[in-house]
């Protein structure tokens, strides 16, 4: 492995050494160094020979997969279904609590870890908090090569230094960056084939989410909806980083659904796209979500709907032209995201089959909509607690007045900000028992609405969440599980903190999460029961994966959490952070 | 004149007519005055910091938050009114810390307002 170099040099003892050599001048030669030179810190570590096993390119047939195989783990959602469900039958509840480490591997970030890593050809494709990138031996955990992007240190990020991992395609592994790039590597090497720039990060914009390829083209939405930018989703050539077209979240003056902002307030919009998209083959559809409208907690200046802010919207993948959206919260006033994981789930609904989307939304609601249309079909609450709304038979929210942001408010809201599940991570769903598998926050706040001031790079909020619940040690968390049909929770398994890990299930019937204070949990699919728990330490904030490699099956965590997000859900104070990764094996025989 | 210069001169009038100059032979700040006479002024600086400040970055309370909690009454670059006043005006470069001098929807004097509310509810460990 050779590394490469950053361009910054690190000069030590530079007064010092001119202050010497000032006081020895009349002697001092004139070409004496002035400084002592350290070489720079390499930041980039290249393979000298490819890595991996020698299965070739990834092909459009792989990433077609209806089901994740065994020893390939190729999207963020596992497949373009979004299920994150394994086909492994060795992950079984007589087994799962044997689970051992086979190797741990620490990323030297702190900020959250929240990846969802990639798995091909025997190699881990994992990327930490501050976007490193680490291709590492998926059986040893060895480093084959290394990326440290080198990030401006004062990026304007409402929420930690996340990323939540890379794309696969062809032999190319894309990761998008805090500074607002989408990058492509040799997924053999770790050369970079491609760096294209998705737009200017100083005025508030980033990237933290995996991109998504279908066939040609890599998509990548973008963060920022703190900072008043406008949303929107890109489409980018795979083989060259150029960009294909632009699909802007809110629309501009003469667009429609421009009349659902009052004023010019659409300019300043939000609703940002930061999480994974999927696509459905079968309507040749892409799906994708959208954030808050900006700013968050004061509406005064954007009255209306404010469209597509938290909103399903489907897409044409080749032009990015919309066909039709849902809007889960119109009018959010809470930050209620409306960018939590979706799942294309097929499946009878009051005695009809039905082409879905089931989604449990941060708003608390549990919804399911129909794929082919945007039609609302169901909605139901998730959480114990959920005040700020019921829904109509249309599916949208009828507001509780009192849940409404004030100058000095009283009123307990739920869910908090952080929502009832968040889009930072992910759910799961297994197809053979019906289930959703969501970690949920049950956390409640009161809603304050200050003044807002919009100035570009700068955060844009409008307000603030009163934290009642964390501030009095209330926050509580459940691992619920969901029935997809009827939206009714079939069990929850409670947890002392709010939960905020991703989810694995598996054809074994255990399904996989973590807790904010460190521990890799295990639950039985059908009934919640515990059956195994592993202290990691970190906070866990990762999507689990699992796979098999030479006859043997492992599970992989990331763990490390972000404080300050602990801090507004309620979780643990005294944890530091620090990601690693942990990987999981079953014991032979 | 800018207008928060404007105002910083007109309260020192003030202050100088009324008598109202402290020990450190300074009249008192804008923000003194705000806090000392008028509520209004408290209120909105409230609303300012709560619109601005307080959602992701300064917590409302005690936490693990990337910039400092800001009703300790502990000042990392200086207590004095003057001093705050410059930290949020300046910003800090190379920080989060923006500079907000001129980009208040009522200039500086915004900037006083929220100086004003800062100290009314302020709870010292150790007295400033």
């Amino acid at each position: 492995m050779r590394s490469t170099r950053g361009l910054l040099a690190l000069s030590l003892c530079a007064g010092f050494g001119f202050a010497s050599l000032g006081a020895n001048s009349a002697s001092a030669p004139a070409d004496t160094p002035a400084e002592i030179q350290l070489d720079p810190l390499p930041t980039h570590w290249i393979a000298e020979r490819p890595v991996g096993r020698g299965a070739g390119p990834v092909t459009r047939a792989m990433l077609e997969e209806p089901f994740a195989e065994d020893s390939r783990w190729l999207h963020y959602g596992g497949t373009y279904k979004n299920f994150r469900h394994s086909p492994l039958e060795q992950l079984s509840p007589a087994n799962v609590s044997k689970l051992q480490v086979a190797w741990a591997f620490g990323t030297g970030t702190v900020g959250q870890f929240e990846v969802s890593p990639i798995l091909y050809d025997g190699v881990l494709f994992i990327t930490s908090s501050y976007n490193r990138l680490f291709a590492l031996d998926a059986k040893t955990g060895a480093v084959l090569w290394r990326y440290d992007h080198q990030n401006d240190p004062n990026l304007p990020l409402c929420c930690g230094p996340a990323n939540r991992g890379v794309a696969i395609t062809g032999d190319l592994v894309l990761m998008a960056t805090l500074d607002a790039h989408l990058i492509a590597f040799d997924r053999r090497t770790g050369e970079i084939a491609w760096d294209t720039e998705i737009t200017d990060y100083t005025k508030g914009f980033t990237a933290t989410s995996a991109p998504l390829v279908v066939d040609d083209l890599a998509y990548i939405g973008i963060a920022g909806g703190e900072y008043g930018v406008r949303g929107f989703i890109d489409a980018y050539e795979t083989k060259t980083g150029k960009r294909v077209f632009r699909h802007y979240t809110v629309p501009a003056a003469g667009e429609p659904g421009v009349e659902t902002w009052s004023g010019t307030s659409y300019e300043t919009g939000g609703a940002p796209a930061w999480t994974t998209g999927t696509y459905d083959r079968e309507l040749d559809t892409l799906f994708w979500t959208t954030g808050n409208p900006s700013p968050d907690w004061n509406g005064d200046d954007r009255l209306g709907d404010n469209l597509y802010s938290d909103s399903l919207l489907a897409l044409d993948p080749k032009t990015g032209e919309q066909k039709w959206y849902f809007q889960f919260t119109p009018h959010d006033v809470w930050d209620y995201d409306g960018n939590s994981h979706i799942f294309l789930v097929d499946t009878t609904v009051d005695g009809t089959p039905r082409k879905l989307i089931a989604q449990a939304n941060r708003n608390g609601f549990f919804y399911l909509i129909d794929r082919s249309d945007g039609s609302f079909v169901k909605g139901k609450p998730y959480l114990e607690q959920l005040n700020w709304a019921t829904l109509d038979a249309n599916g949208r929210p009828v507001v509780n007045p009192r849940a409404m942001p004030t100058d000095e408010p009283t009123e307990r809201t739920c869910p908090s900000n952080l929502g009832g599940t968040n889009g930072a991570y992910t759910g799961s769903f297994d197809p053979a028992l019906g289930l959703v598998f969501v970690s949920t926050i049950e956390s409640c706040q009161a809603f304050a609405k200050g003044i807002s001031v919009f100035v570009e790079g700068i955060p844009y909020l409008g307000g603030l969440p009163e934290l009642v619940d964390a501030a009095a040690g209330k926050s509580y968390g459940n691992f619920v599980a969901i029935d997809a049909s009827t939206g009714d929770v079939r069990w929850r398994a409670r947890e002392r903190y709010p939960m905020m890990a991703g989810a694995l299930s598996t054809r074994g019937g255990v399904v996989f999460s973590g807790t904010l204070d460190g521990e890799a949990v295990a639950y039985e699919s059908k009934t919640g029961k515990v059956l195994w728990r592993f202290r990691m330490g970190g906070g866990v904030r990762s999507q689990p994966i699992a796979y098999e490699l030479d006859g043997r099956t492992y599970v992989v965590y990331g763990s490390g959490s972000f404080a300050t997000l602990d801090d507004f859900a309620g979780g643990p104070q005294n944890i530091p952070e620090g990601g690693h990764l942990f990987v999981f094996v079953l014991p032979e025989g | 004149m800018p207008c928060a210069l404007h105002l910083a001169v007109l309260l020192a009038g003030v202050a100088i007519v009324t008598g109202c100059v402290r020990g450190n032979g300074l009249p008192p700040s804008p923000a003194e005055v705000y806090q000392n006479s008028d509520p209004a002024a408290i209120r909105r600086g409230r609303l300012l910091f709560t619109g601005t400040c307080g959602g992701y970055c300064h917590s409302t309370k005690p936490g693990n938050r990337e910039a400092p909690y800001l009703f300790d009454c502990s000042w990392t670059y200086g207590g004095s009114d003057r001093e705050i006043f410059a930290s949020i005006a300046d910003g800090f470069p190379d920080t989060r810390m923006p500079a907000w001098g001129g980009k208040m929807p009522e200039g500086d004097a915004d900037i006083w307002r929220v100086i004003a509310y800062l100290r009314s509810r302020r709870s010292c460990v150790n007295a400033d």
